[in-house]
């Protein structure tokens, strides 16, 4: 290849990266809304003080593995600021939304987080719904101390201690008792199996399920583990047909894993009652299991016809992005309005906005009621549903708060 | 040396500057975590650039060793509440005995292999550090890892933290430095070039696959500890698949072969997504495509470009100096007295006995033997594919012998490695010329030098002053050969020089070590009348300094002149031997050559 | 009756790494390349199958041949951007190799920009009932992938054996310089080979996508999967290539349900090593010296 066409390969390469460098970073901060990756709700032109808006951080997934639950995040969040706005603002000011991409990974995480944080007019950040990325943000969000919503349901991540996270969706530990105390009670389950995925979610999980399972001394026959994204269930589903058992636990970090599941289950003719942690609720899985997905059970802590307030978000969602909305939309439209409550009420400063959350105590929202307690943990317990006729049915709310 | 090496004080000086040019409050931390990160990659990419960079060794496994560096210091000081610096320590040493054992594996495997090799080690060890909960805690990752402490100081702060990362980066950057110029680093790049040529100057080329690996997993440990404390809490998906490429890109887009290259790639690839965010689903795309351009067009990097457009520019702004006529320096060609060749003695220094090389069917060498005496230089010669080169290539260890012995100076050598025959006094020239294409013609002799070396890896690293000791002798005599040899462009790439020049470098290569037996296999191929009786001359001279020569050649004046015995081979048989003279007139000769036909006397 | 069940699966499984690893194999004899974006091609082609049948409406059987067909212009595409610039370097083996790495971040992202992150849904030709063969539950469509896979290896067979096209193919690979002499386009049929190895990539995407459903990263394990298989067969045998494929489909199964569900994905890395130190010419890989 010629020396020239090297050379302007190289140059070209290299003015590429220098003219994206020169777009993106602007200088010695991105400071203003403008320059944020993603869109943003309200962007009033690049305002510099706390004067006319609010500035709310959202830190999502919309690259990597679950862009999908990403893009649903988004749109929970998109819609609460939005109805907000609408409605006049908090106290007059304008809400904004500033949206960092976490890419799925811990250091994305980390980044997309410090990029927010060290925006000065965010008042408070809408951490992720994966667990692994929260607990790579802590130490971060202790030094910086500013009030983080999360989605991660690690039990772990309300009792380390930190004082300035808030849980918006009800944790695992309530998944799993809700889950096994409906396996036990309603469904007389004899003999567990349980399938779950090996990743942080699905194997704390399986283990929070097998302590509850050992409390009421029922045996769990079959402990199935697999890498997520695994396409061929059929040895896994084989080894829990010939175990014997009559219940499947599921937990199940993809909701199109769990619909892959459910197709081969029934093909491979299993008869067993199936109890799913949330994704098998979600509107991804009952599409892309089809039938296969009808008379199953599972915890949702987001389920449409849950409660008024579900009822409502799901018709306003409908109306603005043509499709269900799930709990990854629900619990981030969640904070945001609890947000705004609080802030309405004690203004922007961090620690009171900490205090007003800690006061929440009985305000409604899609996911449930919330009642923050001393961890900051909002929500308490899981709807328990059936999914018949591609639909989710709620049968009951199973409430572990303590009063 | 210690000169040469300040030329990274200026980086340094720059990098350890950086927290006082960032901004204040959350931002600058931003950036300084960002930094953090890319100086852990940094370390990282450095060991990539010994593996692969200096030996050619494709390794996408990087992030495991990385990953076990991380957990190696996680698992001990959080779960067994070990002091920070044993941990990290560990941290290093875990990771260099499984790069010891993935080199040790890689000894027969060419890039293809190796590349999948590594990349199977990396899903296994990602798929170990998720699943085995009991010791790596799982999934759910492990956290407060703490920060270390020297005496009453701490490095909690991101800062001082940093510039501890900086002490540990200048470790890195020494190590790979200094292994890159000493004797090691040039036996690296001579493994990296041509294994068969490296080999069959003295290199073993097992240890040397595994100095490659262990040194590169090394750092990949050091990273991956300066990483786990830096963040306080890991978990596994950090350490996949992905990230080894991400590092192998890199190590790539800077310079696979330059240290700063290497730093200047992993700070580009980690503060580039950052910019790249308003891309937003674009920026990763536009990256491969990146990767792409970058790995086809520009083969030493952005670096490299960078490096050959100062070259450009000052190319345009110097004047051309004039060339000052080299000294006047006495050839091996030009010495006028007449050549005292020696007569050769009758000590037999080589022996093949009865040696038989069968390739499937093909029965290559069906039966020959031979002896060489000290003084002699005989010749092998017969059409082509008689089976000569393949000789050639069992006696200088290349390949086994089906049947039959070759012993050597009162010893067996039969089916020993090319690098330990080397050791025992042969050296060799190849047919189509194996020089190493990158090195300079010095570099090149000097590799040959490598079986005198003795300083290990402890001692390059230490710079012991007999380390660079033998590395002046290695040079001096490399610069000695050459110039005896009539050769002026010394710090020429190889790849650059014409032919003739290039066998005269790889004669030169041969003889630097004063073997005592020269292989030497069709030195005269694809050269005029000219150059052939300049080599000739050549060897008239070598023989007279004392070289046993064995040679291959078709070029019958060449031959007639220069041999003193001479092995006729057809069809992997020898059929017939003495003079030059007895064996041209011998009829079973010129049937082999000509045909039945020829009435020709050969007189 | 698991057994066979198992068997079955690990030969549909089997028969997918096959023909992927086929593809690799083809390129590699005839232009010593590795190409790490293969597996990512049978990504292309379900998701072409997608926008042809489910989209576009268009019967399946046109559709199938189509995407297949787009596979191989995919294919040809690509070697384009990542091997003609540079397929006269000497050793370009390395960078050519690395470019490919790229390419297949940027052909799955480049996917996920079109199609969104949303897994798609290829429906099968078979309902979603499993077939009962004595006892034992068997997906169709796992039948339908192994009797395919045959009849496309002996199509192949024919192909290379038989044909003007496919003799000439295998000159090229064989001695591109003789080949050249003889009056052969050594360039056609190099951008011939890739294009046929992507297309067999895009036929193992779009009979596995019923099974598993459509999304950007599904190429990527099933490539280096059949990647160690066809190491684990011998790089440059076709025949080695199908058997390698088939034994690591049918001891992944095995071990995976038998062993450890969650080492799964490792045992056919174990296997490739195990290989590679005892055996590192595979199965049917001839021990070719160099020559020197």
């Amino acid at each position: 290849m010629s020396k020239w066409r090297k050379w302007s390969a190289g140059l070209a390469a290299m003015a590429l990266m220098a003219g994206v460098t020169a777009c993106g970073s602007g200088g010695a901060g991105s400071g203003g809304p403008g320059n944020s990756g993603g869109g943003n709700a309200a962007s009033g032109g690049g305002g510099n003080g706390s004067g006319g808006q609010i500035v709310i951080g959202l830190s999502e997934e919309i690259t990597g593995p679950a862009a999908l639950s990403g893009l649903h995040g988004k749109r929970g969040a998109e819609l609460a600021v939005e109805q907000i706005n609408a409605a006049g603002g908090i106290n007059g000011k304008q809400v904004v939304l500033k949206i960092e991409d976490n890419q799925g990974t811990n250091q994305g995480g980390v980044a997309a987080f410090q990029k927010l944080a060290s925006d000065p007019n965010v008042v408070a950040i809408i951490n992720s719904v994966r667990s692994t990325i929260v607990q790579a943000t802590l130490p971060y969000v202790a030094q910086q101390k500013i009030p983080n919503m999360i989605g991660g349901t690690n039990p772990k991540l309300t009792n380390m201690g930190n004082q300035w996270v808030f849980r918006f969706r009800p944790n695992d530990t309530y998944a799993s008792a809700a889950m096994e105390q409906f396996a036990v009670q309603d469904l007389h389950a004899k003999k567990v199996a349980i399938l779950y995925d090996t990743d942080a979610f699905g194997s704390g999980g399986n283990d929070l399920l097998k302590q509850a399972f050992a409390k009421d001394n029922i045996p769990v026959v079959a402990d199935e583990g697999y890498t997520t994204a695994t396409k061929d269930y059929t040895s896994y589903l084989e080894k829990i047909k010939s175990s014997g058992a009559d219940t499947l636990m599921t937990y199940m970090t993809n909701a199109e894993d769990e619909a892959q599941m459910l197709r081969q289950f029934r093909q491979l003719g299993l008869k067993m009652n199936v109890v799913g942690s949330p994704s098998i609720a979600t509107d991804v899985c009952i599409q892309l299991a089809g039938d296969a997905v009808n008379g199953t059970y599972g915890v949702s802590d987001f389920v449409t016809d849950a409660n008024d307030a579900a009822k409502q978000f799901t018709k306003d969602y409908e109306a603005k992005y043509h499709e269900t909305p799930d709990l990854f939309a629900g619990w981030v439209y969640d904070a945001i309005m609890v947000l705004k409550d609080v802030i309405a009420k004690n203004g922007t400063d961090p620690n009171a906005i900490r205090q007003g959350l800690l006061q929440v105590q009985n305000r409604p929202g899609v996911e449930g009621t919330y009642s923050f307690d001393q961890n900051g943990d909002g929500l308490h317990g899981y709807t328990v549903v059936k999914i018949d006729n591609q639909k989710v049915h709620t049968i009951k709310y199973v409430d572990f708060s303590k009063h | 040396m210690a000169r040469q090496i300040l030329k990274f004080i200026p980086v340094i000086a720059l990098l350890a500057i950086v927290p006082f040019l960032l901004p204040g409050g959350r931002l600058g931390t931003y950036y300084l975590t960002l930094t953090i990160l890319s100086v852990s990659y940094a370390i990282a990419c450095l060991g990539l650039t010994v593996v692969l960079g200096y030996s050619g060794q494709v390794s996408l496994a990087q992030a495991a060793f990385y990953g076990l560096g991380s957990y190696t210091l996680a698992i001990l000081t959080v779960k067994h509440h070990w002091p920070f610096w044993p941990s990290a320590l560990l941290g290093v040493i875990v990771p260099t005995l499984f790069g010891l054992v993935l080199g040790a594996i890689s000894l027969r495997l060419t890039t293809h292999y190796l590349a999948l090799v590594t990349i199977g080690f990396q899903v296994i060890i990602s798929l170990v550090l998720n699943n085995w909960a009991t010791v790596t805690g799982g999934a759910d990752g492990i956290s407060n890892i703490p920060r270390p402490t020297i005496g009453p100081l701490s490095f909690v702060d991101d800062r001082s933290y940093y510039w501890l990362m900086l002490v540990f980066l200048c470790l890195a950057v020494y190590v790979v430095y200094r292994l890159r110029h000493s004797r090691l680093g040039n036996a690296l790049l001579a493994l990296r070039e041509d294994e068969i040529a490296a080999s069959s100057a003295g290199i073993n080329l097992f240890w040397a696959k595994v100095l490659a690996f262990s040194v590169s997993a090394a750092l990949g440990g050091l990273a991956g500890v300066l990483y786990a404390a830096g963040a306080l809490y890991i978990s596994p998906n950090i350490y996949i698949f992905d990230q080894s490429v991400l590092f192998f890109s890199m190590t790539l887009v800077g310079g696979q072969e330059s240290i700063i290259g290497t730093l200047l790639g992993a700070g580009l690839l980690t503060f580039l997504p950052e910019w790249l965010r308003f891309l937003k689903d674009y920026y990763i795309a536009v990256y491969g495509l990146l990767v792409i351009v970058v790995v086809l067009f520009l083969p030493d990097g952005l670096w490299g470009l960078v490096q050959r457009g100062v070259r450009a520019i000052l190319r345009l702004v110097k004047k051309e100096t004039p060339v000052q006529p080299a000294a006047v320096v006495e050839t091996l060609m030009q010495r006028a007295e007449p050549i005292h060749r020696p007569t050769p003695g009758e000590q037999v220094l080589l022996e093949v006995k009865d040696l038989h090389k069968h390739f499937g069917g093909v029965k290559a060498v069906n039966g020959v033997s031979f002896t060489v005496r000290k003084g002699d230089v005989a010749v092998l010669i017969g059409p082509n594919g008689s089976g000569k080169t393949t000789v050639l290539n069992v006696l200088s260890g290349i390949y086994e012998p089906t049947a039959g012995e070759v012993w050597f100076d009162g010893r067996n050598i039969s089916g020993l490695k090319p690098h330990v025959i080397n050791r025992l006094g042969i050296a060799r020239t190849f047919q189509n010329i194996r020089l190493f294409p990158e090195l300079t013609a010095l570099e090149n002799v000097i590799v040959g030098y490598y079986p005198k070396g003795t300083v290990g890896l402890a001692g390059t690293l230490l710079s012991t002053p007999r380390g660079y000791l033998e590395e002046r002798i290695a040079r001096e005599r490399a610069e000695e050969t050459l110039r005896l040899l009539g050769f002026t462009r010394i710090h020429e790439k190889a790849k650059n020089l014409p032919y003739g020049q290039q066998r005269i470098v790889e004669i030169a290569r041969a003889m630097v070590c004063e073997p005592q037996l020269l292989l030497l296999d069709e030195p005269a191929a694809g050269m005029n009348t000219e150059e052939t009786k300049e080599l000739s001359h050549l060897v008239y001279r070598l023989h007279e300094l004392g070289f046993t020569i064995l040679l291959i050649e078709h070029d019958m004046s060449f031959v007639s002149q220069v041999a003193t015995q001479a092995y006729v081979m057809d069809f992997g048989s020898k059929i017939a031997e003495g003079s030059v003279d007895e064996v041209l007139r011998n009829p079973a000769v010129i049937k082999a050559y000509l045909g039945d036909d020829a009435e020709y006397d050969y007189a | 009756m698991q057994v066979i069940q198992l068997l079955v699966t690990g030969l549909a499984v089997g028969s997918i790494y096959a023909l992927v690893a086929l593809g690799f194999v083809l390129v590699y004899t005839a232009v010593n390349v590795v190409n790490f974006a293969q597996g990512d091609f049978s990504m292309v082609a379900a998701f072409f199958m997608v926008s042809l049948v489910v989209s576009a409406h268009l019967p399946y059987a046109l559709g199938f041949v189509v995407s297949v067909i787009l596979a191989g212009v995919a294919g040809y595409l690509f070697q384009l951007g990542v091997y003609q610039p540079v397929k006269n370097r000497p050793r370009n083996f390395l960078p050519v190799m690395i470019a490919t790495v790229g390419g297949s971040i940027f052909l799955q992202h480049l996917f996920l920009i079109l199609y969104g992150p949303v897994p798609l849904q290829l429906p099968s030709v078979f309902s979603q009932q499993t077939v009962d063969l004595g006892g034992v539950h068997v997906y169709p469509q796992y039948l339908l992938i192994i009797v395919v896979t045959a009849v496309m290896v002996a199509l192949l067979n024919w192909f290379f054996e038989r044909t003007k096209l496919g003799k000439q193919m295998q000159a090229t690979a064989q001695d591109p310089t003789t080949a050249r002499l003889m009056g052969i386009n050594t360039a056609r049929m190099n951008a011939l080979t890739f294009a046929l190895s992507t297309a067999l990539g895009g036929l193992a995407g779009i009979l596995v996508a019923p099974v598993y459903m459509v999304t950007t990263t599904m190429g990527s394990l099933i490539g280096l999967k059949a990647f160690a298989a066809s190491i684990v067969g011998g790089f440059s045998s076709v025949k080695g290539a199908i058997i390698g494929g088939l034994a690591i489909g049918i001891i992944e199964t095995f071990g995976g349900t038998y062993i450890s569900g969650a080492y799964r994905d490792a045992f056919a890395f174990i296997v490739l090593v195990l290989f590679l130190i005892f055996r590192p010419y595979g199965l049917f890989g001839e021990k070719v010296s160099q020559k020197v």
